[in-house]
């Protein structure tokens, strides 16, 4: 006799589980929600507390909410900005504390050799 | 340099609090709610975006809450609402890319009905994906993963708890662990 397979497809399942643990948060009580941001270091009774980061205010700021569309086009597209971009690092050596530091570039220079008697 | 961000507009759920529609524990509420929701939705569609839809569609009146049901528990259908949607249409879009790619006269009827039965294969391991993220946020209590399960089979609390073996308080206790768990996870500043 062939048994019954009862398969419950993850799509079904998953939808019941939201379901579910979304009911749970819906009737979260306020202390519940105050004793788990405190668990976070958050504060939401105070004012700009981090738990409302997305709520009262973008959680990520945008340079399009600074920026005008076409200034920012036009930045990106400057030419000036590419080269900048593309620019070689200085060669200026990073200076270590073992090594004294130079003065000037005479100082790196062979002492000249005495002169000769004969010499004019 | 003019800015485009306009301090005297106020965000969606601002103005829902504002209008005293929701209180700030309202808000917190269903900030988790949004984040448990976006769980699976591509990159684009953050929970802020889920969240802020769901109240602009209830203050331009879009969708009018009906009496006697609270405005969070409304919200949150709203959220699971907007979200079929997206799916919908992702669906819509790979059926006509299917349908675009096969001749209509090769393929009659019948065979586009059964496209349409079909399972989402991309759906289904998204699905499956969550499912172990859900298995792996209450990794390490048995009981709430069992309740996780039962929730999952659509057992109701009495068969969860027989077939768990627990008693009334133990079941509520472990509620309450699985709620402060998600609560956690919902408040979080972190990615989704």
């Amino acid at each position: 006799m062939r048994t019954k397979v009862t398969r419950t497809f993850p799509e079904m399942a998953l939808e019941r589980i939201l379901g579910a643990l979304e009911h749970e948060l819906i009737t979260a009580a306020d202390q519940e929600i105050l004793e788990a941001a405190e668990d976070l270091g958050m504060k939401p009774r105070m004012k700009g507390s981090a738990a409302f980061l997305g709520l009262r205010y973008p959680q990520q700021h945008r340079p399009g909410e600074f920026f005008d569309a076409q200034w920012m086009l036009a930045v990106l597209n400057d030419p000036r900005r590419v080269w900048l971009a593309t620019e070689a690092p200085s060669r200026k050596p990073a200076t270590t504390p073992d090594t004294p530091p130079q003065t000037s570039s005479r100082s790196k220079r062979p002492s000249r050799p005495p002169k000769e008697s004969g010499e004019s | 340099m003019r800015s485009l961000a306009d301090h005297r507009i106020l965000r969606p759920a601002e103005t829902a609090l504002a209008l005293e529609l929701v209180t700030e524990m309202d808000l917190l509420r269903l900030k988790t709610i949004a984040r448990l929701h976006a769980r699976g939705l591509p990159p684009d569609v953050g929970w802020e975006d889920l969240l802020q839809e769901a109240i602009t569609r209830v203050l331009t009146g879009a969708r009018h809450t009906p009496d006697g049901v609270p405005l969070v528990a409304f919200l949150a259908g709203v959220m699971r609402s907007l979200k079929s949607e997206h799916w919908r249409r992702v669906r819509a879009a790979t059926r006509s890319r299917v349908a675009g790619a096969r001749d209509p006269r090769t393929f009659p009827g019948p065979e586009a009905a059964l496209l349409e039965a079909a399972p989402d294969p991309e759906r289904s391991l998204i699905a499956i994906e969550q499912l172990k993220a859900i298995e792996q946020l209450f990794a390490g209590d048995s009981q709430v993963l069992g309740i996780i399960d039962g929730l999952g089979a659509g057992l109701t609390a009495d068969q969860i708890r027989s077939r768990l073996a627990l008693s009334k308080t133990d079941y509520d206790s472990a509620r309450k662990r699985m709620r402060r768990c998600l609560l956690r996870e919902g408040l979080t500043c972190g990615p989704k």
